[in-house]
This record gives C-alpha cells, structure tokens and sequence, in this order.
C-alpha cells in the first residue's frame, strides 16, 4: 500500500456512510476525493461529501484552551483549563445540585462512549444525552421491540436490489443523498416506489404511487398497508378458511401499495426523520416492524427495515449509551449482565438511574459538560434553551469550532475536527468505519478522546486510554454487538457492520396510536415544522463557504422567518413570495412572509426549523396544529 | 501532431529513468490507495507507478486546478493593505496520464490562455511536464473515441507511452519531451519501423474494442444549438439529477470556480475555489434573485456548454472528453452520454 497526499476517512454530514479522501495542503485540509471500491459510495459522493474538507479549514476553530476569568475567556494552559472543568463540575455537586452529559451526532463513537463513562462512571450521573436522540431512537427502537430484536436490517446497497421501496420520505434528496441514490437505482432497475409524504420531493416524482399525508399521519398509512398486507397474505394462503374483512376506509393506492409489497421478494422500508412527529417514533417504527413481519420480509435476505438518524454518528452516539435510560449497546438500565461487565471495564460501577433527557436537564442542571454541540439549536425550544444555559453554575464544553455555547463557557476545552481525528462512526446501515486525521489540530486543540480521557482521570475514573484505538477496543469488550468487529476490516477494508442487536424479548402489543388533527374547510391548513433535518443548523455545513450559500441568502433575506406553500394555495389567497401573511391558531397568531415551495401539499404550511420561535406562538408547543391563513389588511 | 520522432525503452530501466525524473520534478502518477483505489498522487518511489489499470476517478486536473488553490496573499500593511500574488511554479511530471486526461487538460490551458490569460494557471502548466500512457485496453466506461480525445492521444502531450511487450516506446510530441529523452541519455534508442509498426497496430485494436461505444455529440449538438429540446425533457431529466457536483468536479474540462477569502494569520487568503453549476447557489445574486434557481435550467446550461455549437467554435471540441468519469460519479442517472441519447432521441426513461 502506498501512501497519498490524502487519507481515506468517512464522510462527517450524514448517517449514510460514504467514505472518501481528505487531501491537505500546508497543513489544512484543501479538498476532497471518492473512492471507487468503498462498498457504499462506490465513487460517488453528494454535495456536502464534496465540501467535507471546507468546515475545518474555513470555520473559525477553537485553538487554546480557554477559562473564563473577570475579563471573559481567557487562554489558560492544559492542565489549567482541565482543572477548571472538573472543579467547576464538583464544585456544583457539592452544592446538591445535578450536573449532566451531553454526546452527540457530530462525535466520533470513542467520544461519545468516553461521555456516557464519564457521565455514569466518573460523575454518577443519568443525565446524559444528545440533543437529536430523540429524533431516532425512539423509532429504532420500537422497530427492534416490533421485531424482536431482528431489525433494523438491511443496507442502502440492498436498497438497489429491491422490488418495492416504501419510503416514508423528508426529503432524502436534501437529507440523505445516497439513501436518494439508492432509491433512485431501485426505480431505475424497475423497483415499484411508493412516496408516503406530506412532500411532492423529487422522489415522489419517481414513484409508481404517492401516498399523501398530514404532518403525523404516516401511522394512518401503515395502518392501511398492514391491513392490506394482511388481505393479500389471507388471499394467498389456501389454509385460511376467511379472509379478514377488509378495512373500511383504506384508500385503494394504500391498498395497492400493500400488495405490492406483500408480494415482492425483496422490499425495503426506508424511513426518513421527519416521518415520526412528536412522540410518534416509537408507535410508529412498532407498527413498521410489525408490516415488515405481517409481509414475511422481516429477516429475510435483501429486505430492509432502515430508519435514517438525522445527523452523522448519531446511531453510534445511541449505541454507545449516551441517553438517560440506556447503557452502552443500547442495554435497559436494569440488565445485571451489562452493569456487571461496565463495572469491570470501569473499575467502578455505573449509575444507573434514569436521567433527564436534554430538554428537560436545561433548566434543571447546574452544571453541564457538552460535547461537540450547541444545544439550542437542535432543540425545540432555542430560545428557553439557550437562556437556561447562560443560568449554569459550570458550562464545559469541548468542540472544535466556535459556537453561541462556547461563548457562553465557563471552560472551553479545544477539540481536532473530523479531518484531525482518530475513532470510529456508524452509519444508518450499521458499519463502522475508521475516522482518520489528514492534518493536525489547530493550535494546542486535542483530539476529544484524549481530553475526555483526562477529565475521567481527574474525576478518578480510571482511564488509562493511550489511542483512539484503546478507547475502541473497551468498547468492544463492554458492546457485545460491537464484539466481534474485525479490526483489519476497519484498518485495511472499508469497515465493519455490526449485526442488529438480537432481542430475544417477546414482541410487544401494538400500541396506541393518536392521528394529527386534519385542516378542514375553507382558509384552514395545518401547519408544522420542517423540522429534524436542517441544512444549516450541521456546523459543518454552516461553516462551509460553498454548502452554506443557499440558506444563508434565504435567511439573510428573512432574517424573521418565513413559512412556505404550495403555488396553488399562494394563488387562491392571492399572495406572492415575499408577501406577509397571518396564521392563527388557537394558541396564537403570526404573521410571517410567504416562500413558495413546489413539493409542498396543498393544505399544508412549513415554517423551517431555524424559524420555530417566530412561529412558536402559533404552534403552542404543538407539532402540527391546524390554522387559519388570511392576507393582512392593508 | 504528428509524432516527431519515437524512441524505445527496455522495461526494466523504466524504474532509473523515473528516478531521473523525480531528482528534476515532483513525478505524480497513478498509485494504489486504501483498499485499492487508484489515485494520482506524488510517488515516492518508482515501484509504486501503476502501469496496468483503470484511470483513477479522480483525474489529475487538480494538480493544475487545485479545488481549493490560494490564489493572493492579502496583509495588512502600513499604508493599507498589502496584495501579493501566489505563484506555483513547482515542476511536476504527470505521468502515465490517460489520453482523455490529456485532451482535458489540452482543453483547460486553452481556456486559460484565451481571453483574460490565467497566470495562475498557466504558470502551474508551464512547470508541468505531461507523459501519457495509451490505452490498447480501452476502460470499460469510456468513449473517448466519440469525442476524438482517444485511445491514443493525437496532442497535447510532451511524450507519449505505448506498451509494446518487452519495450515501453515514446513518441515525443513537445520540444520538452524531446529534451527529457535526451537528458536521459542512454536509456532510450531509436524506435525501429517494425515497433512503430506495433504501436499502430494496437491503436487500431483499441479503436475496434471502442467502436460499440456511441455518444452521439453531432446530432445533439444539432438539437442543443437550436434550442429544439423540450423544455418538458429537462425537466424530467432534472429529477433524475441529485446535484451533488461531481460531474463538475470529475470531468477534465470543467473548471468554474468561487472566489472566497480564508483568514490566515493576521492576513486573507484569497482563494479561488472549485465549483458546480449544478449548485443552486451557483448563480445566486447578491439581492438573492436566481436566474437558474430551478434544476432543469442549470441541467440545460451545463450540457448547452459542453456540446452546443457555439462553444464548440470557440473551444474547438465539445466539453467533454469522453472519459467516463460522469457514468461512474453521478449521484443521479444524468450522465453525459444518457443525456446525449436523451437529447438525440428527445424522450428520457428514467
Ligand atoms: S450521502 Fe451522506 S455520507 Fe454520502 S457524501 Fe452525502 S452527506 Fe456524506
Ligand atoms: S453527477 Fe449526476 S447527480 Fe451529480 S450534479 Fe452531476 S448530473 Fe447531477
């Protein structure tokens, strides 16, 4: 093997896994390469994968560790600001008052497994989280109860080879290019597609049939499919002596798309973020995983069951225990087996009580270590958030780039990037692949594992970790799914995938489901957040000169917010882009100017994630609620 | 250009003639990356060239054309600030380019000359040293023959390698590749008639192998030049398209690019830096209007500069060399020879 003026690393944006080359000049990362064998990105990349190296040259990066002193941050050494940390940290507990943890998707898996140790090990805690778990999770998770432990499986290669594709979409175009690919490929090769959206993306132009839906309504839908399942598989099976009535209402295209689904030797579920609403993920990836096995596709070969985490390693995050009510490998709180292995590992036992998720530890906390996020801007409540942070007693954040959070430290602890760190990531699909450095760390920043490593230490929590790679191979000893990774598979392959976690746990009741209130009648829509996937809330697209032009030309445009509608609704209320309009809801009413958006239903207004507050009086802390839309007087 | 003279090489002295290239210039060629990936990059010994192999996915246009290439160095000086432009003037020798590669970079420095010469880029080129290596086993995605830019490369190299058994034979096509045989003083001889003859030979071979390849640029440009493209055919194709770039990024003629500042220092880089007209922010105005804000129009521009005729007058060849490297990097199904056959045909399947 030779070595080339770029290393081989996986792509830092989203969970789907390409891998590419980082290339350096001077020092910097300068530009980026595919790579032709990688199984998954097979030469291709999507535009961010081609902008991979621009955050960590062009962002402003944190390059000394910082304290702040009377004066505000003030550059400290090392063991300064190391010191700092942990006082800061125990000085609150000595206070009587919490302190928690925050991993998350941006992190490498030996960081966020050093985080849910520090956390559970080092500072007892259970506050422990990522601020978009709970955009996944959930869903996983009620596809592995659904399953009993069989699924998630498949992989987006499988995707290709499939007969039918549901595709419960966001807009994977946007937000997961080569899960988009691979479901265009399926078309291509004559895959039957079937869109379930509150969207007309471009996908749903490629399908055979789309299913159209309120913001929430994706259960309904599967409902229906499992139903239809269920008639074509009575149909079919000469032992059954009745068919089951059929259900009432199902509109014939759900209906069809069931059959088809039913009736195909490969078939993939693919699920985007945006398709749970509010607490919806984990009824809604039970009833997936309960159509997977009403179809016979559940373990079968070539079919997928695939939700999409939202952001890179947000999988892995989960994986490694950074959540309030699991431990590593994703075990419940109260698994003996886990807790014993943890201890030894550890050299002391985890704590194991249920933690607060991270909305609700702002606020409750006095003390909070994050790593690599800036938490408000994930969250639903930004503004709520971003206050409770400035009230800690001790903010301790370790990031590579400069953040509203870092500016609001107490201690900042300067962290390499994706292009200058070692560890690992997990992709949607479940492989693991190597992270590897093309540069060095700006100015005195460390790789996050090693400083993690140092505050555990200070925190008397043995760690003696002298690599990334030490780091892993704990992981591996404690993860039972992460046991059997083959090291020269990650070292000279293209990684290594672990296998869904085996949950011999019976499959539990299909729980109930609450449908979204529908808009009805004349100027009434639903409105709901685009919410989830935000192009420009990843720093790592913010910070790129080439990916973040687009919405930051919107945003500076409308600098209040906006919502958008189709061109058909635009027309009947007679307002142009641009143009105010007022929503009112019953919590509340906003008047906020108009984009229009093609594949929006009509029916239907988004406000963008970035604009929640603007709209937050309307939405009342709801997730879809239904309003009136007028043109302003005058 | 009709080769000057040829020469021929034993094999087994290639390694000493590499090194004597590498005591001169910075020898960047096809090596084997992670896993077994092709790539062009710098060598650091002659062992690693690879002479039997598909043409990297990358092409080695970025060695020229950097994606991100500092361009002036900008310090604030007592009176105001201070500019100096940056200049690379590394000597470099690409070797074992591919005849498509060759007719790419023929093409750029042509852009870059005509008009406004680029210095930065023309500086870069007249420090580069270019050694193509033939194709008697065309690559399987390729049709460079469509686009007259292979198998074997007409111009536009200083030398020219063709595997001929035992022996490497070069033609010399540049006053320099004629000086870096006669530097090298030993290691080559003449060619004799029988081994000019065999290099013919396997021209021929390959051109035969290639002959089921069909982009039909003429009867598109045909249709591209005179606007009769259905709007409705764009439109279709432009779902297929996912816009990542990389058909830009690939493709040896494409060279668009942003201008953006990098701090450095207590200064600015200026850097000039790679970019996709398939990218909505591509044309993006400073008041925020959008002359292509929708895919369709920027898929319409894109193939209106690589084979409509007016730019074909002006360029002298369509915008595309035929490598292949669009097939194998598009994020989409919107390659250049499905677009071509799309365009020909006037209907799109998907
Ligand atoms: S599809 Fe995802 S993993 Fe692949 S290049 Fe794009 S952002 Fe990166
Ligand atoms: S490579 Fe394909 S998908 Fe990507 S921008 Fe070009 S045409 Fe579109």
């Amino acid at each position: 093997m030779t070595v080339v003026d770029a290393v081989l690393t996986a792509c830092p944006f989203c969970p789907c896994g390409c891998g590419l080359y980082l290339q350096c000049d001077d020092g910097k990362p300068s530009g980026v390469a595919p790579s032709r064998h990688h199984p998954i990105s097979q030469s291709r990349l999507c535009a961010r994968g081609w902008g991979a190296h621009e955050a960590p040259a062009w962002g402003e990066r944190l390059t000394e560790p910082l304290v702040r002193r009377a004066g505000g941050l003030t550059p400290v050494s090392w063991g300064e600001a190391l010191d700092a940390a942990v006082s800061g940290l125990n000085d609150v507990r000595a206070t009587g008052k919490a302190v928690g943890v925050l991993g998350s998707a941006r992190a490498t898996n030996e960081e966020n497994y050093l985080a849910a140790r520090l956390a559970r090990g080092g500072l007892g805690t259970g506050d422990l989280d990522s601020c978009l778990r709970g955009t996944y999770l959930p869903l996983a998770r009620g596809i592995s109860r659904g399953s009993g432990g069989r699924a998630p499986q498949g992989s987006l290669v499988e995707i290709e080879e499939s007969e039918v594709v549901i595709l419960f979409d966001g807009d994977l175009a946007r937000s997961h290019p080569r899960a988009a690919f691979a479901v265009m490929q399926a078309v291509a090769r004559g895959a039957r597609l079937v869109t379930v959206s509150c969207l007309r993306t471009q996908l749903a132009r490629l399908a055979a049939t789309h299913v159209r839906v309120a913001p929430g309504g994706q259960q309904e839908v599967v409902a229906g499919l499992i139903a239809s399942v269920v008639e074509a598989v009575a149909a079919e099976s000469m032992t059954e002596r009745r068919a089951p009535e059929p259900a009432a209402e199902m509109a014939e295209d759900v209906k069809e798309a069931g059959r088809w689904y039913a009736q195909a030797e490969r078939a993939s579920l693919l699920v985007a973020p945006e398709a749970a609403v509010g607490n919806s993920g984990e009824a809604l990836g039970f009833a997936l995983a309960s159509l997977s096995q009403a179809a016979g596709h559940l373990g079968r070969a070539g079919s997928v069951v695939l939700p999409l985490p939202v952001r890179w390693n947000l999988r892995g995050a989960c994986e490694m225990g950074v959540g309030p009510d699991v431990l590593p490998g994703l075990r419940p709180l109260d698994d003996q087996a886990a807790l014993d292995r943890l201890a030894r590992a550890w050299g002391r036992p985890p704590a194991s009580p249920v933690g607060r998720d991270a909305a609700a530890m702002l606020g409750a906390v006095g003390g909070l270590l994050v790593v690599a996020e800036d938490p408000p801007s994930p969250l639903r409540h930004e503004r709520a958030a971003r206050e409770a942070m400035s009230q800690l007693d001790c903010l301790v954040v370790l990031d590579a780039f400069m953040t509203p959070t870092v500016r609001a430290a107490h201690v900042v602890l300067p962290i390499a990037s994706h292009a200058e760190c070692e560890g690992t990531c997990t992709s949607a699909d479940g492989r693991v692949q190597r992270v590897r450095p093309c540069a060095s760390p700006p100015g005195s920043a460390r790789p996050g594992w090693l400083v993690l490593a140092e505050l555990s230490a200070r925190l008397d929590l043995p760690s003696q970790f002298g690599s990334a790679g030490e780091v892993l191979a704990e992981i591996c000893h404690v993860i039972p799914a992460y046991q059997g990774l083959d090291h020269r598979a990650l070292d000279h392959g293209w990684g290594a995938v672990v296998a869904p976690k085996s949950d011999a746990r019976p499959v539990e009741s299909f729980p109930q489901v609450a449908g979204a209130q529908r808009a009805a009648g004349d100027g009434s829509y639903l409105l709901t957040l685009d919410g989830v996937f935000d192009w420009g809330s990843d720093p790592l697209v913010a910070l790129a000169p080439t990916l973040s032009r687009d919405f930051v030309s919107k945003r500076k445009l409308f600098a209040g917010g906006f919502l958008e509608m189709c061109s058909e609704d635009a027309e009947a209320l007679g307002v142009r882009p641009g143009w105010p309009l007022r929503v009112k809801s019953r919590h509340g009413e906003a008047t906020l100017p108009v984009m229009v958006r093609r594949e929006l239903e009509p029916g239907l207004l988004l406000v963008p994630f970035a604009f929640r507050e603007q709209a937050e009086g309307v939405l009342g802390g709801d997730d879809v609620v239904a309003v009136q839309a007028t043109r302003p007087a005058g | 250009m009709e080769p000057v003279t040829a020469q021929v090489l034993a094999k087994d002295r290639v390694g000493e003639w590499i090194e004597r290239l590498m005591a001169e210039a910075e020898v960047i060629a096809p090596v084997l990356a992670h896993g077994g990936d092709e790539v062009f990059a710098p060598i650091r010994s002659p062992g690693e060239v690879l002479w039997e192999f598909t043409n990297p996915v990358h092409p080695p246009k970025r060695f020229l054309l950097p994606q991100t290439d500092p361009v002036v160095a900008i310090r604030r000086g007592d009176n105001g600030y201070e500019l100096e432009a940056i200049v690379d003037e590394r000597r470099r020798v690409l070797l074992n380019v591919r005849s498509c590669d060759v007719a790419g970079l023929a093409f750029l420095q042509h852009v870059h000359a005509a008009d406004l010469p680029d210095r930065s880029y023309l500086e870069r080129a007249a420090a580069t040293t270019i050694v193509c290596l033939s194709c008697p086993d065309p690559c399987p995605l390729g049709f460079c023959i469509c686009s007259g830019a292979g198998p074997f490369a007409r111009e536009g190299y200083d030398l020219q390698l063709s595997d001929i058994g035992d022996l490497l034979l070069a033609e010399i096509g540049s006053e320099r590749g004629g000086e870096l045989l006669a530097a090298t003083d030993g290691f080559f001889r003449p060619a004799t008639l029988a081994e000019m003859a065999q290099r013919q030979q396997l021209e021929e071979k390959a051109k035969q192998l290639l002959s089921e390849q069909t982009c039909h640029f003429a009867s598109a440009m045909r249709r591209v030049s005179t606007g009769r493209v259905a709007e409705d055919l764009w439109r279709k194709m432009s779902d297929w398209c996912l816009e990542c770039g990389a058909c830009n990024f690939v493709c040896p003629t494409c060279f668009c690019f942003s201008v953006k500042d990098r701090h450095n220092g207590d200064g600015w880089l200026r850097c000039r830096t790679w970019d996709s007209c398939q990218y909505p922010a591509f044309t993006l105005e400073a008041s925020g209007h959008n002359p292509r804000e929708e895919r369709r129009d920027r898929i319409k521009r894109r193939f209106f500069h690589k084979v409509s005729a007016q730019y074909y007058q002006r360029d002298g060849m369509v915008g595309c060399v035929g490598c292949g490297r669009c097939v194998e990097v598009c994020l989409g199904t919107t390659d250049m020879p499905a677009v071509v056959a799309a365009i020909r045909k006037g209907e799109w399947h998907g």
